[in-house]
């Protein structure tokens, strides 16, 4: 299987400046085409164990990321991003262009992949049980879901849980962890191992740097996962661990609520979701302690927390 | 008399007392008490009033014969203002 890491650097920025390089993520083929190099580095990096789609096959999402014509390629260059020849966003410093490559990755499916009930989640398995962690920025999502992943857990997302609409199965789109200000210098010292993407200042979002995810989970993106628990975490300085349970009505609601499609799947997401919480035993979560966190996921895996 | 909007299938899920209603018209969903989907199963099969639903659900509700018809008659309200049900 071809990778992106057993490309040369030579062929990598062919690819990408040519035909398009065809990125594997999960269900997705993505086209992407570029002649920045910070987005080339990126991807490089962080993408080194994907594999690379051979040419001519089904492309769901044609990406197309260049550096500004005229006076703007010399003075403050900026880098434009193109979807299917149409222009979405406004065009971003040129040293964002890593940043923009996941911010217009994650939009390609949120907005178009309605095969699945796509919740803004991070879903990780281990021991066969597999846990989504719904929660809206600055709830230490990414955070918990980076400190799993050094603990054995199997990365199937970081933002966006995909939920098979017929059987409530969990289809895996591992890509890299986004991480925000103060989450980048936690993880540093959490997880030595960690491999990160040079942190980009002044986003709309801080500062942000990406979290290489596990090979062994690059490896298992066409493994589904079964759902097991919804935990809905919140990080709180100097907060007592805590795990309640979640009456399923409830969480049935929440979870609605931090979904990217549901509205958009009327009835059929409505049964998916159902079927869902059926599956899954629903808790909130409230943490300070990383160390003691993944002690509590830990019996969360094991089913007995 | 009350009877479900034309068009509510009243695809429902219940949980532990609770459940979670799809309303066919707006899209949205709507969180019941499990008293109110009882309500809604009433008059699926026939339309009515709230005396009659007190007398058909007395054994739903834990309240006395007078509050029990003023209490439906609230949920009855608050049902129809989410077009889940009308007069008829």
């Amino acid at each position: 299987m071809l990778t992106v890491g057993s490309l040369s650097r030579a062929e990598l920025e062919a690819r990408l400046s040519g035909t398009g390089l065809v990125l594997r993520t999960g269900p997705f083929a993505n086209r992407i085409r570029s002649d920045v190099q910070p987005l080339i580095d990126g991807v490089a990096l962080m993408y080194a164990d994907y594999p690379v789609d051979p040419e001519g096959g089904f492309v769901d999402f044609h990406l197309d990321f260049l550096r500004s014509g005229g006076l703007r390629r010399w003075v403050r260059s900026q880098v434009h991003f193109a979807y299917d020849g149409t222009t979405p966003f406004q065009p971003l410093p040129l040293g964002q262009a890593y940043p923009m490559l996941e911010w217009t990755m994650n939009w390609c499916v949120s907005h178009r992949a309605h095969g699945y009930l796509i919740i803004h989640a991070a879903v990780l398995e281990k021991h066969g049980r597999a846990i989504i962690l719904p929660a809206p920025p600055g709830s230490g999502k990414s955070t918990l879901t980076a400190a799993l992943l050094g603990h054995g857990w199997r990365l199937l997302s970081d933002e966006m849980t995909l939920v098979h609409l017929d059987d409530a199965v969990l289809v895996p789109l591992p890509r890299p962890v986004s991480l925000k200000n103060a989450s980048i210098d936690i993880i540093r010292a959490f997880r030595p191992d960690a491999v990160l993407s040079r942190p980009v200042e002044e986003t709309t979002k801080g500062t942000i740097a990406h979290l290489k995810a596990p090979r062994d989970s690059i490896a298992r993106a066409v493994e589904p996962a079964r759902p097991a628990c919804i935990v809905f975490p919140r990080w709180e300085a100097g907060a007592a661990i805590t795990l309640d349970p979640l009456p399923k009505a409830r969480a049935f609601m929440q979870v609605a609520d931090n979904s990217f499609n549901y509205q958009v799947l009327g009835a059929r997401g409505f049964a998916a979701l159902g079927r869902l919480i059926d599956a899954s035993n629903a808790y909130t979560f409230r943490y300070s302690d990383l160390h003691e966190a993944m002690a509590l996921f830990e019996r969360l895996a094991l089913g007995t927390a | 008399m009350w009877r479900v909007t034309p068009g509510q299938a009243l695809a429902c899920r219940e949980w532990d007392g609770e459940a979670v209603l799809y309303n066919d018209l707006s899209g949205n969903t709507h969180l019941l008490e499990g008293a109110a989907l009882d309500l809604l199963h009433a008059l699926h099969v026939q339309p009515a009033d709230a005396a009659t639903l007190a007398v058909r659900l007395a054994d739903h509700f834990d309240a006395g014969d007078d509050d029990l018809v003023s209490l439906i008659d609230d949920m009855l309200h608050t049902l129809a203002g989410l077009d889940l049900i009308e007069p008829c």
